[in-house]
């Protein structure tokens, strides 16, 4: 049964790596000196460099610029998440029935752990990194990354760390993929007793999510230096825009909480390796589960807050007026930023742990809902009266704003102790947490995708599919999650393979929802290559007229030059305004307060 | 003072004056060859460990065998990096505040990510000391001897040295600055021999090793740690004697003497911190 199962994914792998390699042949052309996106010497300024960037695949393996690398983050994030999205699509087809029917359970729990890793490491945090790189320079008016090299190498770690992390669903010798679900807890991934932990598989599985941590910091550590040095004479701390606040704060987490992470893997490989005894005794567990946790809850916000600065970026550019309460919008993330790294030992109620940490834990999870439920009703406040135009970046942002409603309030029950005693470790968590990495997170990530469409391909996606891709996503997310919500309340655990006859029902919803979600998402793929490769050219610098509603933004002024690099002209610089809601020259450095936004 | 020469590049002695590949501007391998040498180290752990036990993938020799070849490639890698982005034109660029600015943030924040790496290990250490430490403390070699007093004020010395050749290099006396970052280097050598005689004395004489329990975990893997952190500091700080010694730094560029400082210091103070609560704090109150 297993080897069926893994025979299947190998195929479905191929066709979909064969997929790819011709694409991107096409996309390509590795003789020609042309560039797909985005190239080109923007904001050279040293005479003797040259402003042409070597051809074919060579451009892409020795390239620094912070939009070809944006553009390679991209690429790659979105191939984990075609990876990850099939193993759970394997996963929900063996869900349809309460016995074992297509694969063995060992290998849906290694799909399990690999399909979390997958989304939350090789997906969610290079999607947003790929945003990040190609827009923050550009918001912030800078000529690149503080070190566009490092962005480089932070980048090529990534792909052997994928390998690393997949190399157990290989046909290596007698390597099985780890099946430690991604928290990894102790003892059960020390290796010990009779399971089959101790495999190899599991030893580079850990050193796979240990690369790329590294790989993240240096992200992190480069996007710190980039905003903090790099933002152009405009662009003060009070007219930053949203997004690159979101990045700057995610970069502060991630900071903190990857390297700490790092520290425990390389501590449970020396314990699985050499003898140590950092998690082997009483208490080691807990340990663990501390030490994962204080890294597992800003890792939440490290993949949230970026997608709402998306958002809270795109909803205004349709809602056809400022974002409302900008400062507050901030705030609120500076407060998610800090509050984080405060709230890990919520996953730990149901350990047995001191009842008087616990409770203190709770009241911090609770707080943290105040400033999510800040940015939401700036949110919706924003839409309120405004020009809505629901386009597919819109619709993505309001079906954000929708889901992370529920997801986020599913979370406040979860934050609450005697709650959780009851639904810990049930469907409910699965589902509350669905809402909001795939509810809101990979939603967030479709505005953004659709919204900077033109900006990075020069051209524009196909609506109707885009709108088909949207509504695919959306019932399919709420069918999918909202039966995992009822399963968690009818006491469904979560991580089995097999369950009893009564779930059923809820089960074949949930698989009914996972395929609706497959088809979208084909959807997406299919406009997405069809149009960068055949769609025609914009020649609008402002292909979503936000001039009209003087929401005109730094990135597609850049993108407008780039489209006119034949025209000298550079007279429309003053109609841009950073996103800081302010106007940039009318801001003395900060000294004056600059007065309500969304007033108007 | 044999710096001035060094404005020309087309001067005999510098080794390659383009980067790579030539003449497209930013355009750079090096950080695809480096990202490939540290990807290898992965690999090469990795190898290390199928190349383990009776029923090994590969062979036993494959891990090291990988692990050198990763490692010279990351230093070729590292090298042409630092030489074409540092070296090369340290005369002819412009001294620009913007760009000292925001290597002393990557450095700062590089340190931050540095105190969660420590942070692990020292969760763990006083989650352990916190809990049945009588029943843990048993059987540990003396650890308070006069070789960590000897080696702690070495360290802190040579955190004093380095402040005076930074000192004097901001006010361009580059006798001063050569002969007290020699002095630095040093006292970190120095150090670094300390602590190797001292795991020697305990692995060896003591018999207290990796596998000897909590209290070995938390102490070789803090020290551990923070012996390769010092030794990654005493390369840094010897790439910038070797660069001192070929003649570059003054009062307006000396970037890299402030940043490698930085480093430093940071590591002197985790191993005052890492003294006071694992050398003293272990052996106080049992």
């Amino acid at each position: 049964m297993q080897v069926n199962g893994q025979l299947a994914l190998t195929v479905l792998m191929g066709l979909f790596l064969v997929a790819v390699a011709a694409w991107v042949a096409r996309v390509e052309n590795w003789r020609s000196y042309t560039p797909v996106a985005g190239g080109g010497g923007y904001g050279q300024e040293d005479s003797y460099v040259s402003n042409e960037k070597p051809s074919g695949v060579i451009r892409w393996l020795t390239t620094v610029d912070h939009k070809d690398i944006g553009l390679l983050y991209g690429a790659y994030a979105l191939t984990a998440f075609v990876v990850g999205g099939l193993m759970v699509v394997v996963m929900r087809l063996e869900l349809i029935n309460p016995g074992q029917t297509l694969i063995s359970n060992t290998f849906y729990n290694s799909l399990l752990t690999s399909h979390g890793i997958t989304m939350l490491f090789l997906f969610g945090t290079p999607i947003i990194a790929a945003f990040a790189n190609y827009l923050v320079p550009l918001l912030i008016d800078a000529e690149d990354m503080a070190f566009p090299r490092i962005n480089a190498i932070a980048f090529w770690l990534l792909p052997p760390a994928a390998l690393l992390i997949w190399a157990g669903f290989f046909p290596i010798g007698d390597i099985i993929p780890a099946q430690t679900a991604w928290t990894m807890y102790t003892p059960l991934s020390v290796g010990e007793g009779l399971g089959n932990q101790g495999n190899a598989g599991v030893d580079l599985f850990l050193l796979g999510l240990h690369l790329s941590g590294v790989a993240t910091t240096m992200g992190a550590i480069n996007f710190i230096a980039t905003i903090f040095t790099e933002r152009g004479d405009k662009v003060s701390w009070a007219n930053l825009d949203i997004f690159s606040w979101t990045v700057l704060t995610q970069s502060g987490l991630i900071l903190f909480a990857f390297p700490l992470l790092g520290s425990a893997l390389v501590m449970l490989l020396f314990d699985r390796n050499f003898g140590t005894t950092f998690f082997a005794g009483e208490g080691g567990a807990m340990l663990w589960q501390h030490l994962f946790w204080f890294f597992g809850h800003p890792e939440v916000y490290v993949l949230v807050l970026p997608p709402m600065g998306i958002v809270s970026y795109v909803l205004p550019r349709f809602a056809g007026r400022r974002l409302f309460g900008f400062k507050f919008v901030v705030y609120s993330t500076l407060a998610i930023g800090v509050l984080s790294f405060g709230v890990w030992a919520h996953h730990m109620f149901a350990t047995g742990m001191d009842p008087r940490l616990r409770a203190s834990f709770m009241a911090v999870s609770l707080a943290i809902a105040i400033p999510s439920a800040v940015k939401t009703f700036n949110w919706i406040t924003t839409m309120w009266n405004g020009r809505v135009r629901l386009t597919t970046p819109m619709l993505f942002c309001i079906g954000f704003v929708s889901n992370f409603i529920i997801g986020g309030v599913t979370g406040v029950f979860l934050a609450s102790i005697p709650v959780d005693l009851v639904l810990h470790d049930t469907y409910y968590v699965v589902g509350h947490f669905h809402y909001v990495v795939m509810g809101a997170i990979a939603f967030a990530g479709f505005a953004g995708l659709y919204y900077w469409y033109p900006l990075y391909t020069g051209r524009m996606y196909q609506k109707t599919l885009g709108k088909m891709h949207f509504w695919l996503s959306m019932i399919g997310t709420n069918i999918t999650f909202f039966a995992m919500i009822l399963l968690g309340y009818g006491g469904m655990p979560r991580r089995y393979a097999n369950y009893l006859p009564q779930f059923a029902t809820l089960h074949r919803l949930a698989t009914l929802g996972a395929l609706i979600l497959l088809v979208g998402q084909i959807i997406f793929v299919w406009n997405f290559v069809q149009s960068w490769l055949e769609a025609p050219k914009i020649k609008d610098g402002d292909p979503w007229d936000l001039k009209d509603s003087g929401l005109y933004t730094a990135e597609w002024d850049w993108f407008d030059r780039k489209l006119q690099t034949a025209i000298a002209d550079g007279g429309e610089e003053a109609d841009v305004v950073p996103d800081g809601g302010e106007e940039a020259d009318v801001v003395p450095d900060g000294g004056q307060e600059p007065e309500s936004d969304a007033d108007e | 003072m044999g710096t001035e020469d060094a404005h020309d590049d087309h001067e005999h002695h510098l080794p390659a004056v383009e980067d790579w590949p030539r003449g497209f501007g930013e355009a750079s391998w090096w950080p695809f060859v480096t990202a490939a040498g540290a990807a290898g180290v992965y690999v090469a752990a990795a190898l290390y460990i199928l190349g383990r036990g009776d029923t090994s993938l590969v062979s036993p020799l494959a891990g090291p065998a990988a692990l050198v070849a990763s490692i010279g490639l990351f230093l070729v890698g590292l090298y042409g990096w630092v030489y074409h982005a540092f070296v090369s034109t340290f005369w002819s660029r412009e001294a620009n505040p913007d760009s000292a600015n925001k290597l002393r943030w990557g450095m700062l924040a590089f340190l931050g990510s540095e105190l969660a790496t420590f942070g692990a290990l020292f969760g763990y250490y006083f989650y352990i000391r916190a809990g049945n430490w009588e029943s843990i403390f048993v059987g540990i070699p003396d650890l308070t001897g006069s070789l960590v007093i000897a080696n702690t004020t070495l360290l802190i010395l040579s955190s004093v040295t380095l402040h005076f050749a930074h000192t004097a290099i901001r006010k361009d006396d580059r006798r001063k600055f050569l002969s007290w970052l020699v002095v630095t280097v040093l006292l970190g050598a120095v150090f670094i021999a300390g602590q190797i005689y001292e795991y020697y004395e305990f692995i060896i004489h003591e018999g207290f090793t990796l596998t000897s329990g909590f209290f070995a975990s938390a102490f070789f893997g803090l020290t551990g740690l923070h012996g390769l952190h010092v030794s990654l500091g005493a390369v840094l700080l010897g790439v910038v004697l070797v660069r001192a010694l070929a003649g570059q730094y003054s009062a307006e560029r000396h970037v890299s003497v402030s940043t490698a400082s930085m480093y430093w210091h940071f590591v002197d103070v985790v191993w005052i911190f890492l003294v006071v609560v694992l050398y003293v704090g272990a052996e106080v109150g049992v």
